[in-house]
C-alpha cells in the first residue's frame, strides 16, 4: 500500500504539470498525424493525362486509368501543362490522348498518344502498366473494327456483338503470390500503423528518462531519506518510485494504443499481446528512469540528458527510421539498432501487425524486453540502496 | 530559556545513544558519541558545521550505517533495517524535505499514509497540524509558493504528524527570518512542554541556551561536553555575571556584598558595581538586601549568564562560528 502511495504521488504530480500533458498525451498524436500523412501513403506514382474527346471510348479509357491502382491520374487540359509539371517532378509521367481518339478507331486509323516521362525506373513501369491497359482496352475495337469490315455492318453494332461474346468467353486470370521477407511483403502497413508504434516506442521511453529528473529532485530534496525515516523500507520506497514511473509510461502507451486504434484506424494486432509489449517496455523504460535517477545528482542536468537519450536510443532503435528498410539497405546498422529495445518491441509489433502473431509468437521479443527491465532495475535499486542508507 | 532541573534524568531514556562511530573513507565523521534523552526532554547537540551532528543524528534515527555503536529507542535496538521502530520518530531534517508541487495538505498526508496512519484519523490530524504550524489558511497552496520561514513550518509539521515519541529536529531554523525563527521555537518549547523527546541540533548557541534542558557540545566527531547551561559552565569554571545599576554609596555597597556567600568579585563600574558570583538565582536577594541597608538605590539589575560560546571556546580551542 505504501508502494502504491509512492507511486500515486509521483502520478499526481506528474498529471499536475501542464507541459507533461501536451508532451505525453497531444504530441505523440500530433507527430503521428504529421507522419503518417507525410510518409504513411507510400510512393504511389501520379500521371498526367490530357484526354479532351468526349466519346465513349476515350471515356472508357479514362476511366480505366483512373481505375488502375498503382498511379493517380491527375487530369489536365494542354500538353505543355504536362510537360513543365513532369521537368519539376511533380508528376513522373504525363498521357496525351487526341481529341479524335473515338474517330480514328472507329476509321481504323492507327491512333499516336503521347507518352512523357522522365528517365527511371518508375517512367518504364508506368509506361509498361499504361501499355497493358491500352492493348486490353483495344482488344474489342480491334475486333469490332473486322467484324464492321468483313461483316458490313455498322462500327457500333460490330463493337455490341463483340463486347457480348467477350463477356461470355471465359478468360485467363492471373493469381500472384509473394513467397518469403520481401520489401513488397511489408508494404500492407496502414497509413498511420508503422509511425504509431515508432513513436510509441519513442515517447514512452522519451517520457520515462525526462521524467527521471523527478527522482533526482526527490533524492537532492531529501525526501527520497525522509521516506526512508519513516516505517518504510528501501524496497518499498523504490518499488513505489518505480510504480509511479511504471505507471506514467503504461498510461501513456495504452492512450497511445487507444487513441491511434480510434482516430488513425492503427492495427495493433492481438489486443492482449500487444499490452503485453506495451508494459514490458513500460517496465524497461521506468528500469532506465530509475537507473539515471540513481545515477544523476542534478534534477537540472537529468532531464536533457534524458530528452537527449530518449531521442538518441529511439533513433537507432529504428523509431525514425523503419527498421525493415535498415535492413535493406544498411544490414549492420539493422544489427546495431537491436542493441536498443526498441528494436526487440518494434520487431513484436511487426508480428503482430503484419503476421497476425499472438502472445506465444511474440514470447521471445517479451523475454528481452523483461531482460533489459531487469537489468536496468537490479542496477537502480543497488545504487539507489547505497546512497540511502550510507 | 528552560528552567533547570526540567529534565526527567532519572526516567527511561526514550533515546539511547552508545559509543556511535562513523568514517567516510579516511574521514571520521562521529567518534565514539554518546548521549541519551528522557521523555520531556529537549536535548541539544552543539557545534559548528561539520562538527558530526547530522551523520550523528542520521544513525540516531536509523538512516545511515553505522561503523560501531548502539542506538536504543525505549529499550528497543534500533538500525536501518528496524523499519516498525521508526513509527516512534518524527525526523525534521536540515533540507526542506516537502514536494514542492505538492500542497501543503497533500505534502502531509502522502508523508501520514507513510506511517500507515488511518485516513479518519490522518484527515484530522493533517487539520490540526496545519493549525500547530500556522498553516491553516495555506493548506491548499502548493508549497513552492511559500516563503522560506512557511516551507520551514511545514517541514516540522511532518515531523509532528503522527504524534511521535521523539522529535528529532536538524537545524530547523536555518535560513529563516528572525519571525518566522520565533515562531517555531515557540512551537519547539511547546511540545518539549507536552512531554515529548526532543533531539536538536543546532549552531546557534542562543537557540541551544533557549530550548535545551541538556546540551552536547560536539566538535570534530567528538562529544566534548555533556550537562545542563550551568554544568557545562561549572566545566570551565564561568559564573554568572550580574551587573547592579545603582546610585549612593557604592563603595559602601561594594563592601557590603563582598562577603555574600557565593560571590567571587565585586568591581564598581561606571554608575553601578558588577558582581561575579557562582550562582545569581542563590545570591541576588542578599546583594539587595545588603545594598538597602547600606543606603545604596538600585535602579537595575542585569545578569548574564555563563556563555555557551565561551565554553565551546574552552573546549574546542576554537568559536562556533568558525
Amino acid at each position: 500500500m505504501k508502494a502504491l502511495a509512492i507511486a500515486a504521488s509521483n502520478l499526481h504530480r506528474f498529471a499536475r504539470e501542464r507541459s507533461n500533458v501536451f508532451f505525453v498525451l497531444i504530441l505523440p498524436m500530433l507527430l503521428i498525424l504529421v507522419l503518417g500523412s507525410v510518409f504513411g501513403r507510400g510512393f504511389e506514382p501520379r500521371v498526367g493525362l490530357v484526354a479532351p474527346g468526349t466519346g465513349d471510348l476515350t471515356t472508357a479509357l479514362v476511366d480505366g486509368l483512373e481505375a488502375h491502382e498503382e498511379f493517380a491520374v491527375h487530369r489536365h487540359t494542354d500538353r505543355d501543362t504536362v510537360v513543365g509539371a513532369v521537368e519539376r517532378g511533380e508528376l513522373e509521367a504525363g498521357l496525351i490522348v487526341p481529341p479524335d481518339y473515338d474517330d480514328a478507331i472507329r476509321a481504323g486509323d492507327t491512333v499516336e498518344i503521347d507518352f512523357i516521362a522522365r528517365a527511371g525506373q518508375d517512367s518504364l513501369s508506368i509506361r509498361r502498366t499504361i501499355d497493358a491497359l491500352l492493348a486490353e482496352q483495344m482488344a474489342l475495337p480491334r475486333i469490332a473494327a473486322f467484324v464492321a469490315r468483313e461483316g458490313e455492318i455498322p462500327y457500333d453494332q460490330a463493337l455490341a456483338q463483340a463486347a457480348a461474346v467477350a463477356g461470355e468467353t471465359a478468360g485467363v486470370q492471373v493469381e500472384s503470390t509473394v513467397a518469403g521477407e520481401s520489401f513488397i511483403g511489408r508494404r500492407s502497413w496502414g497509413q498511420f500503423d508503422l509511425g504509431a508504434q515508432q513513436q510509441l516506442m519513442l515517447f514512452m521511453f522519451l517520457t520515462s528518462l525526462a521524467g527521471s529528473a523527478a527522482l533526482v529532485q526527490t533524492r537532492r530534496l531529501g525526501i527520497a531519506r525522509r521516506m526512508f525515516a519513516t516505517p518504510t523500507t528501501v524496497r518499498t520506497i523504490l518499488l513505489g518510485e518505480g510504480l509511479g514511473r511504471f505507471g506514467v509510461a503504461l498510461v501513456q502507451g495504452v492512450y497511445i494504443m487507444l487513441g491511434t486504434m480510434v482516430i488513425f484506424g492503427v492495427r495493433w494486432g492481438d489486443s492482449l499481446s500487444a499490452l503485453l509489449i506495451v508494459a514490458a517496455f513500460g517496465l524497461v523504460g521506468s528500469g532506465a528512469a530509475m537507473l539515471m535517477g540513481a545515477l544523476f545528482s542534478n534534477d537540472q542536468q537529468a532531464a536533457p540528458v534524458g530528452v537527449f537519450l530518449g531521442l538518441g536510443t529511439a533513433a537507432l532503435g529504428g523509431c525514425m527510421l523503419p527498421l525493415y528498410v535498415m535492413e535493406l539497405f544498411a544490414p549492420a546498422v539493422w544489427t546495431a539498432a537491436h542493441v536498443m529495445p526498441h528494436a526487440w518491441a518494434l520487431d513484436a509489433f511487426e508480428v503482430l501487425a503484419l503476421r497476425d502473431g499472438g502472445v506465444g509468437d511474440v514470447l521471445p521479443f517479451l523475454g528481452i524486453l523483461l531482460g533489459y527491465a531487469a537489468g536496468f532495475y537490479v542496477v537502480a535499486i543497488w545504487r539507489l540502496r547505497s546512497v540511502l542508507t550510507r | 530559556m528552560r528552567s533547570e532541573g526540567s529534565a526527567t534524568d532519572n526516567s527511561q531514556p526514550v533515546l539511547e545513544c552508545r559509543d556511535l562511530r562513523k568514517s567516510f573513507g579516511e574521514l571520521t565523521a562521529v567518534d565514539g558519541v554518546s548521549f541519551h534523552i528522557a521523555a520531556g526532554e529537549t536535548y541539544g547537540l552543539l557545534g559548528p558545521n561539520g562538527a558530526g551532528k547530522t551523520t550523528s543524528i542520521s544513525m540516531a534515527v536509523g538512516l545511515m550505517r553505522r561503523d560501531g555503536g548502539q542506538v536504543l529507542l525505549d529499550g528497543e535496538p534500533l538500525d536501518p533495517g528496524t523499519t516498525s521502530l521508526k513509527a516512534k520518530i518524527g525526523l525534521v531534517p536540515q533540507d526542506l524535505a516537502i514536494y514542492p508541487d505538492l500542497t501543503a495538505r497533500e505534502n502531509l498526508r502522502f508523508f501520514g499514509r507513510l506511517y500507515d496512519m488511518p485516513r479518519t484519523e490522518l484527515r484530522s490530524r493533517v487539520d490540526e497540524v496545519l493549525e500547530i504550524i500556522g498553516l491553516s489558511d495555506r493548506a491548499d497552496d502548493r508549497a513552492d509558493t511559500f516563503s522560506g520561514g512557511m516551507k520551514r513550518r511545514l517541514n516540522i509539521g511532518i515531523g509532528l504528524l503522527h504524534a511521535p515519541r521523539l522529535l528529532v529536529l536538524d537545524e530547523p531554523t536555518v535560513g529563516v527570518d528572525p519571525q518566522s525563527r520565533n515562531a517555531i521555537l515557540e512551537s519547539i518549547e511547546q511540545l518539549g512542554s507536552e512531554g515529548l523527546a526532543v533531539l536538536y541540533t543546532t549552531h546557534y548557541m542562543e537557540e541551544a541556551e533557549r530550548l535545551c534542558d541538556r546540551i552536547g557540545i560536539i566538535d570534530r566527531g567528538q562529544l566534548k561536553a555533556e550537562g545542563t547551561r550551568r554544568e557545562l559552565a561549572q566545566i570551565v569554571r564561568e559564573h554568572d555575571r550580574v551587573r547592579l545599576s545603582a546610585s549612593g554609596s557604592l563603595h559602601t555597597g561594594a563592601e557590603a556584598i563582598e562577603g555574600i556567600a557565593g560571590v567571587q568579585q565585586v568591581d564598581i563600574v561606571d554608575g553601578g558595581i558588577d558582581v561575579l558570583v557562582e550562582q545569581a538565582g542563590n545570591s541576588l536577594m542578599a546583594m539587595l538586601s545588603a545594598l538597602d541597608e547600606a543606603g545604596v538605590s538600585i535602579t537595575g539589575v542585569e545578569i548574564d549568564e555563563p556563555n555557551l560560546e565561551a565554553v565551546f571556546l574552552h573546549l574546542t580551542g576554537r568559536s562556533l562560528r568558525d
